[in-house]
């Protein structure tokens, strides 16, 4: 992806929407290519064929509870941004979480804990990886020291506490 | 018109050259391109799809179980029909998005041009692939459809255009 960057706040819904879809469709349909395939009876034309329906039918659902995810996801995070008035991996930890729980709100209270916290932790593995990716992006394209001949002259940066996140 | 005296030796039409123009990161495009808009037309169609399933559902529930009395079963057969057929809408018209946008970024990386022809092609390919299960009247009716609806946008994208040029022709 080039120069990908994350659009302004409500129209991120429908983006994370889309892009849920997406990942899910494509996703489900390889799998599911390949379970119909397989669970298929004996003979290419009936193992294709067993393929194409599987994929048909159910890679669609499968983008959908994708989408219904990334959306609310999605608008938890706006709210959460317009609420604090700011933006940080915290975010996204939270809003995974709490889409977990939502999303599993008709399994009882069990459920919705432990999907809460896969939803946490999985928001908080990507958004860990994002941040370690970013580190080690800026890493690479450091300046070097800025040499001066006077010593006294030497400043500490100014923006020496910034750290970048997203 | 110049705020400059015209003393001065220089025209002043070199110091505001175009108020309307953005400085862009180096290799950035102008306009954003297919692959860029594809998640959001596929998470639109996907939002608008769950809307209207979701009233169309409402419709065909209320006229179902007009019959019966205003009771919690009556509730719960009108709620199954909104979650149904909304979840039915948003997939159809989500992956008929998704197959459009694929299709129209692969035309407009092949071809390396972006027109409306793009948008034309991939709504035709959209519309066969879609039906291709149907056999050939399938595939030709998918086709017929696709590139009816896009030949409409791409009109409606144009019109300002077209009808400056035939009022152009017609003076």
């Amino acid at each position: 992806m080039e120069e990908y960057a994350r659009e302004p706040c409500p129209w991120r819904i429908v983006d994370d929407c889309g892009g849920a879809f997406t990942m899910g469709a494509i996703g489900g349909g390889i799998f599911q290519a390949i379970k119909g395939f397989r669970n298929s009876p004996v003979g290419v034309n009936h193992r294709l064929r067993g393929s194409l329906t599987a994929v048909k039918t159910r890679a669609p659902q499968l983008g959908g509870s994708f989408a219904v995810w990334g959306g609310l996801f999605s608008m938890i995070d706006c709210s959460m941004v317009r609420m604090r008035g700011k933006e940080d991996p915290w975010n996204s930890i939270t809003s995974g979480a709490l889409t977990g729980a939502i999303l599993a709100a008709r399994n009882g209270p069990v459920a919705m804990v432990g999907s809460a916290a896969m939803g946490g932790i999985l928001l908080a593995l990507i958004e860990g990886a994002g941040i370690l990716l970013t580190r080690f992006a800026s890493t690479q394209f450091t300046n070097g020291p800025q040499l001066s001949e006077d010593p006294s002259q030497l400043q500490p940066p100014p923006f020496s506490d910034y750290r970048q996140y997203q | 018109m110049s705020p400059l005296s015209p003393y001065l030796n220089l025209d002043p039409k070199y110091l505001v050259q175009d108020t309307d123009e953005f400085i862009l990161p180096t290799g950035a495009n102008k306009t954003r391109g297919r692959f860029e808009l594809a998640f959001f037309t596929i998470g639109g169609c996907c939002m608008t799809g769950a809307a209207f399933g979701a009233l169309n559902g409402l419709r065909l529930g209320l006229k179902e179980t007009q019959n019966m009395a205003w009771s919690k079963p009556r509730n719960v057969q009108i709620l199954n029909m909104v979650t149904r057929q909304g979840a039915l809408w948003a997939n159809t018209l989500g992956s008929l998005a998704l197959l459009y946008s694929a299709f129209g970024v692969i035309i407009e990386k092949t071809r390396g041009a972006e027109d409306d022809l793009n948008t034309i092609a991939a709504g035709t390919l959209t519309g066969m692939l879609y039906k291709s299960t149907g056999g050939v009247r399938g595939i030709a009716r998918g086709g017929i459809a696709g590139l009816t609806l896009t030949g409409l946008y791409a009109l409606y994208n144009n019109w300002e255009h077209m009808k400056g040029s035939l009022a152009r022709q017609s003076l």
